[in-house]
């Protein structure tokens, strides 16, 4: 439940839920960071709440500026108290017993975040990305925060593109482990791994639908780098753009009837909007910027954010999934959204034309933390959903 | 507003109220994962938990614990007649023969820049000369694009080239396209000379094995 105080206000007042959670998006995603104060944390759970809260939207403040303090002890099992300084109340008193004291972290953030936002916190999903060392790149899995690595794949050849299917359970990448760019799925339970899509020319940019029954992509196979649309598996590949230039980084509306694709047809790069079951390219008004490339469509349908490209620079876009004028938001490329469709995890240069780093960004707010690196250059996160 | 709504929001506060209602003082316990003591109820934060392996330790050859791949769709009759992926694996890769007919691309281009003309014909002159090689082109892109963006423009390039030399009389099914986008730089450098040299079209002379098989 919201307890934000304007909210809660909105609730006593008898208006409807539905009304007021409009007016939260909207009041949301121009607002400002809510002050915080925490207290008593040491150690991880510190290091990890103020990380947690930061990129959620919140600045941890002194205590005369905080708006809430969560008190707290380190310990065994975490404990931690969610007060609203304004209104004298206490939120909530929690302990977190069992797990890492980080996953105890996590789980005390997403409830801050869910107690004076509403929003369900995003501290406990994971990220999928590219990492690349001197010629060879390989697929790693983290924490939304970077902790714990695991890397998936150990062919010491070049991958790109990875991206979740729904569930959190599958991936799918791209891998030249056969001299090709074929297509495979990875089960991260099993490890076990299958080879989806490996026609002659390219198979590239793997894109699953929201409901995973679909794999949208891009394959030279037509004589053109064209998106097709194919069954979960690969089976049965459709085309669904038929321009001479090559097309690129398709992505999906989160009702999987839209895919949003990038084209070259006009010359330069830009973004196009196709239905998933055919149809003429519609382009999509991106005011202010051009050069579009590697859009990512919101979960909650709402947004498309996107890398511009400025010949030696990028930056971070977004835009309304209708088109219209895009912001620019931060230094940056290839975005991905949180579950909550408001934080975003990109890559970003260490320095011009340097290695890359994943950093998240909480958009409304403008707050941009690193996450823990790996070793080498990390690219093309995909973000749990 | 309907009045049943407004009920309705009405009683939705209330049960709200009553569940996230938390008394001074009054402690919740939120068991993590794997938790197994006793105090309080589980608020069931275990579940969607994503679920990943341990770091898992890869065969060698990297194809995963659960060893080999599982073949997928491969359709050796595409529209553009690429040679299939059975015939181009079995042949004997040569990337020296023409090593000197790289061709090249002005920045966000895919058309083969003017002086690689002469190189496209000396391909397509040894091809023509040796009717069972093939050749496999492998596009690549500088570092100024994003990265997927080049995969697929290094492809667009790579496919240009095919055309030219399907225009000087090769056959389409001799012709196999691959694109590496700004994965592997010829020149390491960031600038201009080195950008150059990276937005280029490789030949790879593809040939029979020798008589009994690849060993």
């Amino acid at each position: 439940m919201p307890r934000h105080p304007f909210i809660a206000l909105l609730l006593t007042l008898g208006i409807t839920l539905n009304a007021s959670a409009a007016e939260v998006v909207v009041s949301d995603v121009t607002s400002r960071a809510v002050p915080i104060h925490l207290t008593g944390f040491s150690g991880d759970a510190k290091t990890v709440l103020e990380f947690d809260l930061y990129v959620a939207g919140f600045d941890l403040v002194a205590p005369a500026q905080a708006q809430y303090t969560v008190n707290g002890k380190s310990g065994a099992a975490l404990e931690g108290v969610l007060a609203d300084v304004n209104n004298k109340a206490t939120l909530f008193n929690r302990s977190y017993p069992g797990g890492s004291s980080r996953a105890q972290a996590h789980a005390l953030a997403d409830d801050v975040v869910q107690a004076i936002t509403g929003r369900k916190g995003v501290s406990r999903t994971k990220l999928v990305f590219k990492v690349q060392k001197d010629r060879i790149s390989e697929v790693y899995a983290s924490d939304f925060d970077g902790a714990n690595p695991v890397q998936l794949t150990a062919d010491a050849n070049i991958v790109a593109a990875p991206a979740w299917r729904p569930g959190r359970k599958s991936l799918v990448y791209t891998s030249y482990r056969a001299g090709n760019a074929d297509i495979y799925s990875q089960d991260l339970t099993t490890g076990s791994r299958k080879a989806l899509v490996r026609f002659s020319g390219s198979n590239i940019s793997p894109a699953p639908s929201p409901d995973g029954s679909k794999l949208a992509m891009i394959l030279s196979k037509a004589g053109s780098p064209d998106l097709w649309v194919s069954d979960a598996e690969g089976g049965n590949p459709r085309r669904l753009t038929t321009t001479a230039a090559d097309e690129s980084s398709p992505c999906w509306s989160p009702d999987g009837s839209t895919l949003c694709v990038v084209s070259r047809e006009s010359g330069f790069p830009q973004l196009y909007t196709v239905a998933a079951s055919g149809g003429a390219m519609r382009r999509l008004t991106t005011a202010g910027v051009r050069n579009t490339t590697e859009p990512d469509w919101s979960p909650d349908g709402k947004w498309i954010a996107f890398t511009r490209s400025r010949g030696d620079y990028f930056d971070i876009c977004i835009v309304p999934a209708a088109g219209g004028d895009a912001k620019v938001i931060t230094e940056g490329e290839d975005p991905s959204w949180a579950p909550n469709s408001r934080t975003l995890v990109f890559a970003r240069r260490t320095s011009k034309f340097g290695p890359r780093k994943l950093s998240l960004l909480d958009w409304p707010t403008g707050h941009v933390k690193d996450i823990a690196q790996v070793a080498g250059s990390s690219s093309q996160p995909s973000w749990s959903r | 507003m309907k009045p049943f709504s407004k009920l309705g929001s009405l009683a939705l506060v209330l049960i709200l109220s009553l569940a996230a209602g938390c008394k001074k003082g009054q402690k919740n316990y939120t068991p993590l994962p794997g938790y197994s003591g006793t105090p309080g109820a589980s608020s069931g934060l275990g579940k969607g938990q994503p679920i990943l392996p341990a770091a898992r330790p890869l065969t060698p050859d990297g194809s995963g614990a659960n060893g080999a791949d599982v073949a997928g769709v491969n359709n050796p009759d595409g529209p553009s007649g690429q040679p299939s992926r059975e015939e181009i694996e079995g042949m004997l890769a040569d990337r020296e023969q023409f090593k000197a007919n790289t061709v090249y691309f002005d920045y966000d281009k895919s058309v083969v820049k003017a002086e690689g003309k002469a190189n496209l014909q000396s391909v397509a002159a040894y091809l023509k000369a040796h009717s069972d090689n093939k050749v496999a082109i492998e596009g690549h892109c500088d570092e100024r694009g994003t990265e997927e963006y080049n995969r697929s423009l290094g492809e667009r390039r790579a496919l240009s080239a095919r055309d030219a030399l399907i225009g000087l009389g090769i056959g389409a099914d001799r012709v196999v396209t691959r694109s590496f986008g700004e994965d592997k730089p010829a020149e390491l450098g960031h600038d201009e000379a080195a950008w150059g040299k990276n937005r280029r079209g490789e030949f790879i002379l593809l040939t029979p094995p020798p008589a009994g098989g690849l060993r």
